[in-house]
Order: C-alpha cells, then structure tokens, then sequence
C-alpha cells in the first residue's frame, strides 16, 4: 500500500509539475536567435563553466554573436569543435590545411648582432627599444613571444631563431599576430619550399647583417616553373598560390641558402644533413 | 525565536559557511570564480533559487513529508523517506518554470541572473540546504531565512575566492601548481581561515 | 648637496640621483665647424612629418625650408647650411626605425636666404604665432612637439600663467643651463613673445635650486623688466617634468590624461624660448642647437651648437671621440633618454643631448620578480602603481593596466631606478602604452565603422 502511495504521490508530482513547466513555456516563449539551439545541442552539456562563461547556454549564446571562440571549450572534441565551427559559418572553407613558418634563417649564429640587448625577453618589448638588437631590422629577434602564444607547443627556438614545426602547427595564427617584425606567415601545408628571408633592404646591406639573406639573384624563379616564384623588390617569395616543388632548393643551387624545403639552414645543420641531401634523400 | 533566527544567520554565513567548512557547492566555487564580475552573478543567482528552494521545500515537508503532516495522518504511512527525490524534483521543476517566467517578464533580470540558473538548480547546496532544514525539522519561516543566509555565505566565500582568483592570475605559480590545482590550495587555505569563526556559535 | 628654493609645494614621489652636471657645466657653448655632409631626418616633430619640398639636386640656401607642414600639428624643416641636396635616403632614427632623410652637401659659403625679421612690440600676437610656426619651432625639452600648436590652445580653455621651463633635471645634461647663463635675455625675449602670443600676464621660469648662477643671470638680465617672475626649485627628478613644474609652480593639478592647458598653463622650455627669439628678431629659423656631448667616456665633455642633421659620431669628434669601454650610447639623458643602435643617426629638434656610459655604469641585471616592496609606489610622481601595472603587462592584461592609467605613465623612469629587484619597469610601460594604443584605435575604429552603419 505504502509504495503505491509513494509511486502515486511522484507520479502526480511529476504531472503537475511537467504540465506546469509546459504551460509556462508556452504562455512565456521567447524568440531566441534559432542557431544558440543548434550549437548548444552540439556542445558537451558539461556546464564546467571552464570557457570562463556561465555554462553550455551561455557559451553557445556568446558564440552565435560571435563573443567567443570555438576553441575555447576545453572538453568538446576536435570533431565537434570542426562542426560547431562549420555550422557557424566561422570555420576557412578551403581543404588546404594551413600552417605557419617564420621566413627567416637568421640565427645567432648566422646573423650579426648590432647591440647587446639586456632588458625583457620578449619580442615585442624588445622591438620598442632602439628597434631590437639585431644587426637586420627584419629579422626573427628570438625572444620566444611566438612561442609563448602558441597553444600547441609548435615552435622551437634554436639558436635565436623561431622554427614552426609544421606536423604540430594547427594554423590558429596567434603567432602571426604576436610577432613585431611580421615574420609569420600561414601559408598551404602543401608548399614546403621558402625563402627564409624578409628584409627588403638591398643585397649588399643584407649580406653585412646575415649569412643567409636572399640576396635577390633570382636563380630560382629561373629554376622554378612560371610564377612559381615571385620577385618583390630586393626580395623573392614563394608563390603559395602556386607552390614550387620540393626539389627546387637543389636545383636552384641558392648562393646563400636561404631558399630551403621545410626548415632553414640553421635547422637543417642541426639534424646533421647540409642543406639539400636532406631532399635527395627523401627522393 | 529572535535568538534562534541571530544565531541560524551567524551559523549560516560564517561559522558553517556551505563551501568553506560544509564542503558543499564546490563545482560553481571553481568553475564559475575567475572572475569577478561572473561570480557576482552566480552569488545572486544562488541567494534566489535557494531561498526560494527552501521556502517551498520546507512547505512540502510540512504538509506531505513530515511524520505529523496532514498526508501522514491522512494516509497512516511516514513519506520521509521520499524527502531526497521529492525536493530535487520540486527544486528543479520551481526554477525551471521561474527561468521561464523572468526570461520573459524581467529580461533584464534574466540576463543578469538567469543564465546561472540551470547551473545551480540540482546543486548540492540547494539540496543540502533543504534535507537540512528537514533533518532539524524547522518551520517554514526559519527554513527560508536558513536557506537565504546559506545562500549569502556562499556567496561571500565565492567573491572572496574569485577576487583571489583574479589577483593569482597574475602571481608567478610553479608549473607543477598552475591552473584548478593552486585554486584548490587557495580555497583550503580559504576554509582554515573560516575556521577562526567555529567558537562564534556554540 | 642641499641648496635654498623658492617653492613650498612639492610634487609626491621623486628621486634625487646623482647629477653628474660637473663633467660639461664649466663648458661653454661652442659652435662647430661646417661638415662635409649633414643628413636632416624629416621627421623630426610629433604629429605628421612634413612633406618634402626639395628633390636630389636642389640647391638650398641656408635657412630655405625644405619641407611644409603636412597638417595641423606638423612644422616646416629648414636647410641647416647652404648647398645641395645630393640624396633623399633612410638612415637609422632615433627610435632604432628606419626615418626618410635629406642628405644635403654644403657648398661652404653657408649663405643664408633671405630672413624675415619682425618687431614683435609692434606686431599682433597672430603675427607673432605665424612667424613662430614657420621657423619649424618645436618643444626642444625633448618630447618636440610643435610650438605653436601650444601656443593656439582652443577657446574654451583661458590661459593664464605661462611657464619657463628651466629645471633641467635631467643628469647630466647641460645645455639649458648653459643657455640660461650664457644668453638669459634671448631666454628672456623668448618667454615674453610667447606671454604675447598668448596674451597672458603671469610668467614664472622655474630653475632647479642647483643651478643658483642661472637664477641670477636671469633675474640681472631684466627678468622685472618683462614682468617674469625666476623661482628656484627644490632639486628632485623629475621636476622639469610638465606637470610636475606645474604643480610645483602653481600648486594646480593636472587631472588624469589631461593637458596643462586644462589647468590654465603652458609650459616652455628655455631651449625653445631662445630659439623663439631668434625666429622672432632676427628671423633665424630653427636649424641648429644647444646639445649636451657628455659622459664618463667622453674624452672631452661639453656643450655644443649643432646643426641638424649632424652625425652623433661627428658630433663625439667634435669631443675628442670616445674613450676606450664604450657600453651605451644615449640620446637624451641618462633617464628618459633612448639608447642608440647605429651612430649615423643625427642630431634632431629635441636632441638636448648624447650619453656616452661605461660597462660599469650600465644596469647588467636579470629581470627579477617583484617582491611587492611598494618603493615604486612611493616614488611614482604621476601617483600610480607601477609594480601591480608592470605584473599587468607580464601577463598581457592591457585591459587591467589601461584602468589602473599606464598611459598617464611618462616613463621618467624612477620607478626603475628604486627598484631593488631591478626591474625593466619603464619598458613594460612602453610595450603597455604601445598596447593600449594600439587597442584604443581599434576600438574607436570599431566605433566609427558602428556609427557609420547606424
């Protein structure tokens, strides 16, 4: 008698209480923006309160008006992640995975340095003091902010110089941002070769500063397919639109070996391999 | 009874503050403290649904729940053991229709408040607060004042924590100790400070 | 040293470094010899560059603008000797960038064009500003904003005392002080054309207390007679800085992020004085300056006339060059000055001075974490916190750093010299104020592209 009693007092709780809830939401709909629905059932419903909003509502809410970024959910999958961002329209629709490269070769040991720098290790304070120590006023000043920004660990320093590694990269740009000397280029996964260079000063003034500049002698846009390489000024640059292939530093024979597949000199010397075996190898 | 409510408010908010020394509500304590401004609505989110959770929780267990209510006598049989089920049903279905409401008549309210809300309703401290007051069988009027004063020591522990919170930001933390692991030290040393107020109340 | 002053209100905070004036203070003013080559940087004012008028080839008189203001607050440039114009190049700035230049060759006559003099008795005050604007004039001080954009402050805000910057509580730097003894009445004519143009009756040159043969000379060469009133002030860095003179002189207030002008008050420096008179009574345009060669490696320290345009390295020729242990060359003083990278920068409008400093003399210390000992705080003379604001910026939260005022920072840099932990405070403020800017623009980028669709 008792637990028919006890089932029959939830049962009718339950009945009241849902009926209730219905009529309510029906008395008192309010309009909402139909996507926070959408995205909110694609989040994980954890309510941790981890992206630093009030819960899975208020997060979808704030990145339906473009508030908040997908990535800051620290439990949804990347999958997920890849939908919400798809459904938002905030995802880049190309295939073409992008990743960032530092387009210098200038590390300590290759470049010169004007002054001795002693204040706070960081790029973008370091740049606002007499613009850096470096001998090259473009060059990678090698004071990690890139690498601090980065939420995968992807870019090493060595030797004064930044390296993305491209098999950790996932092209979220904030190195890009985060560099004084606009060094950092997101560029197709597909285009391994670059010049490891960005000043625009001439030959001559770079040569004095570096041992890797591209001294604009143009032998591999003549080695290279049309407009595979493209000349700006004292200075060549990848076409990414339209990558050379990955042989071209050996068969371009830079002078300076600044045109490199993947990694610059200074990185290629370090794995023990000079410049271009590692290409023929591969081959 | 003027006592009885001085000390239910002082044994509340400080000397068994819910976070700092019952443990309860631990989940918004962490989740919702880095920052300031986002604590203040959970605090006031909290001191709402609680105070309204108690009031009517302690309705129900005065006429169904209680061993002496008018459903026990009526029916010969003690429903206290439906006490957990029936608040949490109750507790949630009350916030869910009053979200439904205020989302509609006070937006404004809403948008300070509202979007908390789901958060805490199946909180362990608005239950807490609830089978509390049902285990020292309060009336309903020293069963609400409970329940909102539980809700200010919450909320006092949650704005002290999160302007620590903020503030520890900005201190150099060892890797080892960086992120909810520092948090949860801070929030110990948190409760032994609250402990200073055990000899308040006897 | 301790040393008698005139003034009974003291700005808060404050340091009292070692001077170091005695290395170049005895040093006349000497002017130097006519170069080979002279690199005129254009840029050489706050607000936008002028706008080139010569092209490679042109020969210039000495005197013959070379450049037109390219807006509001923006002056002429003049040729600092006569010649030709043999290139337009980039060379190092002072800043460490790059800055566009005018290379010019004199001819050695070192002629002169024809100069525009002006009775500024009888002239109106509107006579008086055009001329003051077309000699290029700029604060000399160091921050080189343009002198007649001062001097035409909007109606709303009355004027009514006008001060002489005269402290130069910068160490080391001699070159005001140097002017003030050796030429007070052109200090003097200076000040009171700018209390003409401006139109106001209370002038007050304030001279650092350790400097007491300045005060004099000024007050014998007939301050009464233009009705300005020299005060000596308590030594304490940084006293000659704008709003602190202010504060000391009136005992008014600049509120947060606002200008002297808000409090009734224009602050010139003595530099910029001499130099008005110049352009005023003989019609000289701004080319050269005082320019303190000076530092413990320095063979022979001293003061010197430079012209614009001249090579630091040939004005440390002028001094006998470097000795040997060279670390650091600043331009500037020792506290707000900018440490050099290349030599080939030149001598600019605000230059008042280059530092050459030993190893030993230059801060060789790591960064170390702040210990929240409160000395900043004590010492900041704008009144903010800048070990809290310096923790702000290592933790990138310019938005924290932008509510507690980092851009009322004026990096004179004694929050860095108390600091028992060494730390790189002003260059955190620097990177903070880049920030800040930065976001503001956006933001009020942000806001106009709002209203624009609205």
């Amino acid at each position: 008698m008792m637990i028919l009693y006890s089932i029959l007092i939830l049962a009718g709780l339950g009945l009241v209480l849902g009926l209730m809830i219905a009529w309510t939401a029906k008395m008192f709909a309010v309009e909402q923006d139909p996507r926070v629905e959408k995205v909110l059932s694609m989040l994980p419903g954890a309510n941790c309160g981890g992206c630093g909003f009030a819960g899975c509502a208020d997060f979808a809410k704030a990145l339906a008006e473009g508030r908040a970024e997908v990535g800051g959910c620290p439990v949804s999958s990347k999958e997920a992640k890849g939908m919400i961002a798809s459904f938002l329209g905030l995802a880049v629709s190309d295939s073409v995975r992008k990743v960032a490269v530092v387009l210098c070769g200038g590390s300590s040991s290759l470049a010169r340095k004007a002054a001795e720098y002693n204040g706070i290790s960081d790029c973008r304070s370091a740049n606002l003091v007499a613009g850096g120590a470096k001998g090259c006023r473009y060059g990678c000043l090698g004071l990690a902010s890139c690498a601090r920004v980065c939420p995968v660990n992807a870019i090493e320093i060595l030797d004064g110089l930044a390296i993305v590694h491209p098999e950790l990269c996932i092209g979220c740009g904030k190195c890009v941002k985060a560099c004084p000397r606009n060094l950092i280029k997101l560029v197709p996964e597909n285009a391994h070769v670059h010049v490891f260079c960005s000043s625009r000063d001439k030959g001559a003034d770079k040569k004095k500063v570096c041992d890797v500049p591209c001294i604009g002698c143009r032998k591999c846009v003549k080695a290279a397919g049309e407009n595979e390489m493209l000349v700006e000024g004292f200075l060549v640059r990848t076409n990414y639109e339209k990558p050379p292939a990955n042989d071209l530093p050996v068969r371009a024979g830079c002078p300076t070996n600044c045109l490199q597949s993947g990694f610059p000199l200074a990185y290629l010397k370090k794995q023990g391999g000079m410049p271009g075996e590692k290409e023929e190898k591969v081959a | 009874m003027g006592k009885d409510l001085l000390l239910i408010t002082v044994g509340a908010i400080l000397v068994n503050n819910f976070v700092l020394s019952k443990i309860l509500g631990i989940c918004p304590l962490l989740g919702v403290s880095k920052k300031l401004d986002t604590a203040l609505g959970m605090s006031g989110a909290v001191i709402f649904v609680l105070t309204l959770a108690t009031l009517v929780t302690s309705l129900f267990f005065k006429f169904a729940l209680s061993p002496d209510s008018a459903l026990a006598k009526a029916t010969g049989f003690n429903f206290d053991f439906l006490q957990t089920i029936v608040f949490i049903v109750v507790i949630a279905g009350l916030v869910q229709i009053v979200e439904i409401i205020m989302q509609k008549k006070a937006p404004k309210i809403y948008s300070a408040l509202g979007i908390y809300l789901p958060l805490i309703t199946t909180n362990c401290a608005v239950l807490g607060a609830a089978v509390i007051n049902a285990k020292e069988g309060r009336g309903v009027i020293e069963s609400t004042i409970f329940g909102f004063c539980s809700a200010v020591g919450f909320a006092l522990a949650l704005v002290l924590f999160s302007s620590i919170r903020e503030k520890l930001e900005l201190a150099r933390v060892p890797k080892a100790f960086q992120g909810t692991s520092i948090a949860l030290i801070t929030a110990g040393i948190l409760a032994m400070a609250f402990m200073g107020f055990a000899g308040l109340v006897k | 040293m301790n040393f008698a002053h005139d003034n009974h209100i003291y700005f808060y905070g404050g340091i009292h470094p070692d001077d170091s004036k005695a290395l170049s203070a005895s040093e006349a003013i000497k002017d130097a010899p006519l170069l080979d080559k002279y690199t005129v940087i254009v840029g050489q004012n706050i607000g936008a560059p002028p706008k080139l008028l010569v092209k490679k080839g042109d020969t210039v008189k000495k005197g013959q603008k070379i450049a037109e203001p390219a807006g509001f607050v923006s002056v002429p440039l003049h040729s600092p000797t006569s010649g030709t114009v043999s290139a337009l190049t980039d060379i190092v700035g002072v800043f460490g960038t790059m800055a566009s230049a005018v290379e010019i060759t004199p001819d050695g006559k070192d002629e002169f064009c024809e100069l525009q003099k002006l009775d500024w008795e009888t002239a109106t005050p509107e006579q008086v500003l055009a001329k003051i604007a077309d000699a290029g004039l700029v604060g000399m001080g160091g921050a080189a904003f343009p002198t007649a954009v001062k001097l035409s402050p909007p109606k709303t805000k009355k004027i009514d005392v006008l001060i002489i910057n005269g402290a130069e509580c910068e160490p080391y730097l001699t070159a005001d002080y140097r002017l003030m003894i050796e030429t007070p009445e052109r200090v003097l004519r200076g000040a009171a054309i700018f209390a003409k143009v401006l139109g106001v009756k209370t002038i007050m040159v304030g001279v650092e207390a350790n400097k007491p043969d300045a005060v004099e000379k000024l007050r014998n060469a007939g301050a009464d007679k233009f009705g300005i009133e020299v005060k000596s002030l308590r030594v304490r860095y940084p006293q000659g800085a704008e709003k602190q003179l202010i504060y000391a002189l009136t005992g008014r207030k600049v509120p947060a992020g606002g200008l002297p002008m808000d409090v009734g008050c224009v602050v010139q420096n003595v530099g910029t004085c001499a130099a008005a008179a110049d352009a005023v009574c003989e019609g000289k345009p701004l080319i050269e300056r005082v320019t303190t060669v000076t530092g413990s490696k320095v063979a022979r320290p001293g003061n010197w006339r430079l012209r614009l345009g001249t090579p630091i390295s040939k004005a440390l020729e002028l001094c006998g060059g470097c000795k040997d242990g060279v670390a650091k060359i600043v331009s500037g003083g020792p506290m707000m000055g900018l440490a050099q990278i290349s030599l080939d920068t030149t001598i600019m409008k605000s230059s008042s001075g280059i530092l050459v400093l030993g190893r030993d003399e230059v801060a060789q210390y790591a960064n170390q974490p702040c210990i929240r000992c409160g000395k900043c705080v004590d010492t900041c003379p704008m009144e903010l916190m800048p070990g809290p604001l310096s923790l702000y910026v290592e933790n990138e939260r310019f938005d924290l750093a932008e509510k507690e005022h980092a851009m009322d920072c004026m990096e004179c840099g004694s929050c860095a010299f108390v600091c028992p932990s060494r730390r790189p405070l002003v260059q955190h403020f620097k990177r903070a104020k880049a920030e800040i800017g930065a976001m503001r623009k956006a933001r009020a980028a942000g806001a106009a592209a709002k209203g624009g669709k609205g």
